[in-house]
């Protein structure tokens, strides 16, 4: 009887994981599919950007531009008489193209607490290349069900991260600041060309020390954004 | 005062004075042609150690367009330079008038000094021009924009109204590294009686140090700091961020010892010199 009794109990333990597991992954895809909606709410938008470059290479001032932006993955950075030097592609991962997938594989790894806040952990596997990404990792604010940071690996450029932080536009997901952190190849021209000033200062030279691959930093603060306002796409068409 | 008068009228009244301010003129409207007609190439090709990054906006302005000129020309006009101060003293003992000027009653060491600031003054003539035909003309053809500058390990962008004042150093300092050319100039001329030996002596030594202070080889490492022409290129560190202001200050202080140096040697020589010409 007690024989029948553990392998009742046991069966009945394999079905409630089993349970488990799947009731998991129905949240963590409803979970994207939440976050999703909830970005794709935002058709375009236009928002006054500050951008802090800090990549060991390069000395850039703090840039002010005007960004566009329109649905699905049409960004543009608009800055009169400036020069502004952008990642080629960090830039264009907004969220939306990050979430563009409608149907991908959506694994919900271990939660973790960021910065005070419990967030989920979603792994995203798009069920095409299209997009040019191989795997989004998402960190998801359990409570406000937003991503507040985003590991994205591309066929191209490698992974980039993205730290997000919110402010007064949390509803429709758009962040007031993104930090982007990227890995980045060295830099070097032969010093024939550009037949430099050696300069003695240890400071200088120590903040340019660009032997082999350097890590970048990116910071973007978003304010005044106007949203769902129908931008043209011509816009997107201007020439710099 | 009337001696360095007449000096600045006999380099002004030759007509070859004029040659340095056509070859200027002749070599920064090439560069700007250059950069009008296919500047993109150029922006390109210092760019192609960035290509995890995109630049957009109006790279090829003015202030870009004056650094090409500054970075090329700065290499040449110490020639010009050498060309009328290699001539000062030579130039006189070649004409056989040198004998007949010392028996005015003015002292050698002063007649070096005279021939020595007329020298200066049209190196600075030749930098104003250098400023107008390069800094001015480009800004009126190119207009004025961020700067953006290259270093072989780094890329610097400049704000538009932080590129000025930088210029503006960057010529002060230039007038130090001309100064220093002239001196030498002079220094050549004092100890030969034929102008052409002073002028290419000069030129030489400028073309030699400048291939030890820029080649970047290890083994010229340990004289490169001795020699004035690696302290010549520091108007390149206003365009650097940050600034290298102590090591500017050195090769200031590293050029102005060598002025002393040469005319003080020249003055020694040339007080001691047997004038037979």
């Amino acid at each position: 009887m007690s024989k029948w009794i553990r392998i009742a109990m046991l069966f009945l333990l394999v079905l409630l994981a089993t349970d488990q597991v799947c009731a998991k992954e129905k949240d963590a895809a409803e979970l994207y599919r939440c976050i999703r909606e909830k970005i794709l709410s935002v058709n375009d938008y236009v928002a006054d950007v500050k951008m802090k470059v800090d990549v060991s290479f390069m000395r850039i001032p703090v840039m002010s531009a005007k960004m566009y932006f329109k649905s699905p993955s049409k960004i543009r950075l608009e800055r009169k008489g400036g020069i502004s030097i952008l990642p080629k592609n960090s830039i264009n991962l907004t969220l939306n193209s990050v979430l563009m997938e409608t149907n991908p594989t959506v694994i919900e790894m271990k939660s973790e607490t960021i910065r005070g806040r419990k967030v989920r952990i979603l792994k995203v596997i798009p069920d095409n290349d299209q997009s040019g990404i191989v795997l989004t990792k998402l960190w998801i604010d359990d409570e406000q069900q937003i991503p507040i940071k985003i590991e994205t690996t591309t066929i191209n450029n490698g992974t980039v991260k993205m730290e997000l932080v919110y402010g007064k536009y949390i509803k429709y997901a758009l962040p007031d600041k993104i930090t982007f952190y990227m890995d980045l190849k060295d830099y070097k021209l032969p010093k024939g060309v550009t037949m430099d000033y050696e300069s003695n200062e240890t400071e200088l030279k120590k903040q340019e020390k660009t032997e082999g691959p350097q890590k970048g930093k990116i910071e973007i603060i978003y304010t005044a954004y106007k949203i769902n306002t129908g931008l043209s796409n011509d816009i997107f068409n201007v020439k710099e | 005062m009337k001696l360095l008068q007449i000096e600045l009228y006999k380099i002004f009244k030759r007509p070859r004075t004029y040659i340095s301010y056509v070859i200027i003129a002749a070599i920064a409207f090439i560069i700007q042609l250059a950069l009008y007609a296919d500047g993109d190439t150029l922006v390109k090709f210092m760019l192609q150690g960035v290509p995890d990054f995109v630049v957009h906006g109006k790279i090829i302005n003015g202030y870009f367009v004056t650094y090409i000129i500054l970075q090329t020309l700065l290499v040449n006009v110490p020639l010009l330079v050498a060309l009328v101060a290699g001539d000062a003293l030579a130039g006189e003992a070649n004409l056989g008038t040198l004998r007949l000027l010392l028996t005015k009653p003015i002292s050698r060491s002063k007649l070096v000094l005279v021939k020595f600031f007329a020298s200066v003054i049209y190196s600075m003539t030749l930098l104003i021009w250098l400023a107008i035909i390069g800094l001015v003309l480009s800004l009126l053809i190119f207009g004025v924009g961020d700067m953006i500058s290259f270093k072989s390990n780094m890329v610097v962008i400049m704000s538009a109204n932080d590129v000025v004042w930088r210029y503006l150093a960057a010529f002060a300092f230039a007038g130090i590294a001309m100064t220093t050319v002239a001196s030498l100039a002079i220094f050549l001329s004092a100890i030969t009686d034929n102008a052409i030996g002073p002028i290419i002596g000069t030129i030489g030594i400028i073309i030699i140090f400048t291939l030890f202070s820029t080649l970047g080889l290890p083994l010229y490492d340990s004289i490169k700091p001795y020699l004035f022409t690696t302290h010549m290129l520091a108007w390149k560190g206003f365009f650097y961020d940050p600034v290298p202001y102590s090591s500017i200050l050195t090769s200031a202080l590293v050029l102005l010892g060598y002025i002393a140096f040469f005319i003080t040697t020249t003055i020694i020589y040339f007080n001691r010199k047997d004038i037979t010409s």
